[in-house]
C-alpha cells in the first residue's frame, strides 16, 4: 500500500496530514479522520479508499461537491499523483510520502547575498541615510528660508510617514500573503528603494541637461515603474518571503501597478503618446549648475540658419 | 480801439464755430435710416445667430461693418447669411465685398441702393463731443454720447480711445462728429465708458479697394483672413526691425526696451519679504495690438516678450539652480483647441550672447484652417553662473514663422553683458 499524505493549503505554511489507514474521511465533522475548519465543507465531504495497488477517491458532498483538478469528482479516480483537490474553500494535495521536496531556503541573513537584510545595524544605517536624503531634499528646496523646525517637520511628513506608512501597509500584506512578519527586512528593502530612486533622479536629471532632451527621465519612469520596482518586489517575495517566482512575479505587479499608473499617467511625454494633441509647449527647460552639454555652443546667425529648419508643429487627428 | 478788437475777436469765435454743430438728437434723426442692425443668419433656422450694427457707405448700396460681426460667414459661408433690419422694417441681404482683417472692417453690398451714404471726415480734436449708433443688445437704435480721446498709438494707430459707452450690438455702427460726419467705427469697449472707434480713414481705404479690386464670389475666404493678417503682421514686424530700439538695462544685461509704441512695459518683480534669500527683477513688456480672427481663435498678433533676472548670495549653487530651474517655464497662454492649432515642435540650442552662453528653445505651432499663420515660442536661460540666471521669453501670435526669426535674432544682438 502507498505511503500518502495529505497537504492542505493554508495562508502561510501548509498544513500535512497522513492518509494511514484503509479509509480515511475528511470533512466539518468531529468524527472524521482528518478535519477541515471551512465553512464550505461538507460535515463528510470526502472519503478516500486506499486498496493494494489501488486509490479510489469518493465525494460525500450534496453541497460544494469535491473537485479533483479543477472538475467534479462523481465517483472515483486515480490519475496518479500529486491530485489537486478543492474542498469547499480548501485546496489540497494528495502526494506521495516519499516526493521529492525543494531545496532548503537559507533563513534571512545566514547566507552571504542576504546578510544585509538581516542586519539590525544595516538597516539603522539605511534608516539614517534615507532620513538624510529626505533633509538634503528639503534643504536644497528651501529658496526662500530655511529653519530648522521646518525641516524637522519636512522630514517628518515626507520622509518618515511615507516609510511608516509603506512599512505597515506591506508588513499587513506580508503577514496576510505568508502569515510572518518580516518588519527588519521589509524597512531595509523599503528603504534601499527609497535610495535607488533618489539616485536614479539624480542620474536622470543630469542625463537631460546633458543631451538636451527628455527622453532619459521618460526611459528612467519608465524603467522605474515597470521594471525597477516591480522587480525589487518580486526578488523580495521571492528570497525573503520565500514565495513561488510567478506568484511572486505576479503579486509584485499588482502591488506596484496602483502606485506605477497615476505616475505614469501624469508624466508628460507619456500623456503626449497617449493623446496626440496638447496645448502645452514642451521645451527642454531644465538647467544645470554643471552645465555639462554636449551640444555644442554656437553663434547667433548658426542659431538663426538652424531655426529656419525647425519643421511644423504636428497636425492631431 | 479796444471795442473793436473784442467785437472783431467775438465774430471771429462765432464764425470759427461749426457752422452745423448738430447735437445728438439732431444725428439721430438724419442717420437713423442710414444706420442697421446686422444679422448673420442661418440658412436652416432662419434665425439670427450673432448681431451688430452697420451703416450705409460708399454708393449707397454699401454697408460698413465689423470684421467681427460678420466672422462666421468666413467660417461656414454655406450655412449663414448676411442681411441688414432698418429702423423701419426694411431689410434685405448683403453680400460681402471686402475685408480689413487686421481694423476688424468688413464692406458688405446690397443688391440695389438702400439710401443716402453717410459722409465721412477726419477726427475732430481731442475733447470734441462725439456720438456713436448702434443697436445695443438688439434693443433698438440708440446714440451714445462722448468725447475723443485721440488716438492710441499703442494700438498701431487703428484705434481712437472714445469715453463713452459701446454695448454688444453696436459694434460696427457709426461714430459721428458734431456736424453729423462719420470719424470712426465702433468696434471694441473696455467698460466704464472706454470704448475703441476704428479711424475712418482704414474704412476709406478699404471702399477704395473694394471697388479696385472687388472680392471674387469664390474665393476662399480663410486664405483671404490668413493672407491679411500675414500681411499686417510682416510690415509690424518689418517696422520693428527698422527702429532703432531703445535698452532697458536689468542688472547685467542691456536689453531692447520699449521696441515701438505699440508696446508697453511693466515692472512684474516679485515683492518678497525678508526672509527671502534670492532677489528676483522681471520687465514684461505686450503689445496691445489684438486683432481679432475668429469665434475658435478669438485674438491674434500678440507680441510679448519677459525678461526675469534672478540672483542670490545665499542660497549655494544647487539649491540656486533648483530654484531657477522652476521659473524657467512659459507657455503662449491661449489654450487653442486641437481643431484650431497643432501641437507645438520645440528644439533646443545653446547659443553664444554676448560672451555668455544661453540654453534657448524655440518653439512653433501652426493654424490649422490658416495656411501660413503660426504661433511662436522663443526662450533663452543663461547658463554657467553659480549664483546668478536670467531668462528671456519672446512670444508671438498669429504670424509667418520665418519673419519672426530676424526680430529674435535682433533681440538677441541687442542683449549686451555688461559684467
Amino acid at each position: 500500500m502507498e505511503a500518502l499524505i495529505l497537504e492542505i493549503g493554508t495562508r502561510g505554511l501548509h498544513r500535512y496530514a497522513p492518509i494511514e489507514g484503509e479509509t480515511t474521511t475528511i470533512g466539518r465533522a468531529l468524527d472524521n479522520d482528518i478535519i477541515l475548519s471551512d465553512p464550505a465543507v461538507a460535515a463528510h465531504h470526502l472519503k478516500i479508499i486506499r486498496g493494494e495497488d489501488s486509490l479510489q477517491v469518493v465525494n460525500l458532498a450534496e453541497v460544494n461537491p469535491t473537485q479533483v483538478e479543477q472538475r467534479d469528482l462523481d465517483l472515483l479516480l486515480d490519475q496518479g499523483k500529486p491530485l489537486n483537490l478543492q474542498l469547499g474553500h480548501t485546496r489540497a494535495q494528495l502526494l506521495r510520502r516519499n516526493s521529492k521536496v525543494a531545496q532548503t531556503r537559507p533563513l534571512v541573513g545566514n547566507s552571504s547575498g542576504n546578510r544585509l537584510f538581516g542586519n539590525s545595524i544595516w538597516t539603522a544605517l539605511l534608516v539614517t541615510t534615507v532620513l538624510i536624503f529626505g533633509a538634503l531634499e528639503f534643504y536644497l528646496n528651501a529658496y526662500t528660508s530655511f529653519n530648522w523646525s521646518d525641516l524637522f517637520k519636512y522630514v517628518l511628513r515626507e520622509t518618515v510617514l511615507s516609510l511608516g506608512a509603506f512599512l505597515i501597509a506591506l508588513s499587513v500584506l506580508e503577514r496576510l500573503l505568508v502569515n510572518r512578519w518580516e518588519v527588519r527586512q521589509l524597512l531595509t528593502s523599503i528603504c534601499l528603494v527609497y535610495l535607488l530612486y533618489y539616485l536614479l533622479n539624480i542620474g536622470s536629471d543630469g542625463m537631460v541637461y546633458l543631451v538636451s532632451a527628455s527622453w532619459p527621465s521618460t526611459v528612467t519612469l519608465l524603467a522605474w515603474y515597470l521594471g525597477i520596482l516591480p522587480g525589487a518586489v518580486t526578488l523580495y517575495l521571492i528570497h525573503i518571503s520565500h514565495l513561488k517566482r510567478k506568484q511572486s512575479l505576479l503579486l509584485a505587479l499588482m502591488i506596484a501597478g496602483p502606485i506605477a499608473l497615476p505616475a505614469l499617467l501624469q508624466n508628460g511625454e507619456l500623456k503626449a503618446l497617449l493623446d496626440d494633441f496638447s496645448t502645452v509647449a514642451r521645451y527642454q527647460n531644465s538647467l544645470s549648475v554643471s552645465n555639462w552639454h554636449l551640444s555644442s555652443t554656437i553663434s547667433i546667425e548658426d542659431f538663426i540658419n538652424n531655426a529656419g529648419k525647425l519643421d511644423q508643429g504636428e497636425f492631431a487627428d | 480801439m479796444l471795442p473793436r478788437i473784442l467785437a472783431a475777436g467775438l465774430l471771429f469765435a462765432l464764425t470759427a464755430q461749426p457752422a452745423t454743430a448738430l447735437g445728438s438728437k439732431k444725428i439721430y434723426e438724419l442717420n437713423q435710416e442710414r444706420v442697421f442692425q446686422i444679422r448673420v443668419l442661418n440658412r436652416e433656422t432662419g434665425e439670427k445667430s450673432s448681431i451688430g450694427s452697420g451703416f450705409i457707405v460708399g454708393d449707397g448700396s454699401q454697408v460698413a461693418t465689423n470684421y467681427h460681426v460678420i466672422g462666421q460667414i468666413i467660417q461656414e459661408p454655406e450655412l449663414f447669411y448676411i442681411s441688414y433690419t432698418s429702423s423701419d422694417g426694411g431689410e434685405g441681404e448683403l453680400e460681402l465685398l471686402g475685408l480689413d482683417v487686421a481694423r476688424d472692417l468688413a464692406l458688405l453690398g446690397a443688391s440695389e441702393v438702400i439710401g443716402t451714404a453717410t459722409k465721412m471726415s477726419d477726427l475732430p480734436p481731442r475733447g470734441a463731443p462725439i456720438y456713436a449708433m448702434g443697436n445695443p443688445l438688439d434693443l433698438g437704435l440708440s446714440i451714445a454720447v462722448g468725447t475723443n480721446g485721440g488716438i492710441l498709438n499703442q494700438t498701431d494707430d487703428s484705434r481712437i480711445l472714445f469715453s463713452g459707452s459701446l454695448n454688444p450690438g453696436m459694434s460696427g455702427g457709426p461714430t459721428f462728429n458734431e456736424n453729423g460726419e462719420v470719424i470712426g467705427i465702433n468696434v471694441a469697449t473696455a467698460r466704464n465708458d472706454i470704448s475703441f472707434i476704428v479711424p475712418s480713414r482704414f474704412l476709406r481705404e478699404l471702399i477704395e479697394r473694394a471697388v479696385r479690386q472687388p472680392l471674387d464670389s469664390d474665393i476662399d475666404l480663410k486664405a483671404e483672413v490668413s493672407k491679411q493678417l500675414l500681411a499686417y503682421e510682416s510690415g509690424y514686424i518689418d517696422q520693428l526691425l527698422e527702429a532703432d530700439w531703445p535698452s532697458v538695462d536689468l542688472r547685467k544685461f542691456r536689453l531692447p526696451g520699449v521696441i515701438s509704441p505699440t508696446v508697453r512695459c511693466w515692472d512684474n518683480s516679485a515683492k518678497l519679504g525678508a526672509i527671502v534669500l534670492y532677489k528676483r527683477y522681471q520687465i514684461r513688456c505686450a503689445n496691445k495690438n489684438h486683432v481679432y480672427l475668429d469665434d475658435a481663435n478669438k485674438f491674434v498678433g500678440k507680441l510679448v516678450y519677459d525678461y526675469f533676472w534672478i540672483e542670490t548670495e545665499e542660497l549655494n549653487p544647487i539649491q540656486f539652480y533648483n530654484l531657477y530651474e522652476k521659473f524657467n517655464k512659459d507657455q503662449i497662454e491661449s489654450k487653442l483647441d486641437r481643431d484650431v492649432v497643432s501641437n507645438y515642435n520645440c528644439k533646443t540650442w545653446f547659443i553664444k550672447v554676448s560672451s555668455q552662453e544661453m540654453k534657448s528653445n524655440l518653439c512653433r505651432r501652426e493654424y490649422v484652417e490658416y495656411e501660413g499663420m503660426s504661433d511662436v515660442l522663443f526662450t533663452a536661460a543663461l547658463t554657467g553662473h553659480a549664483r546668478q540666471g536670467f531668462f528671456i521669453t519672446l512670444i508671438m501670435t498669429g504670424v509667418d514663422f520665418k519673419s519672426t526669426l530676424p526680430l529674435i535674432q535682433k533681440f538677441l544682438e541687442h542683449a549686451e553683458w555688461k559684467p
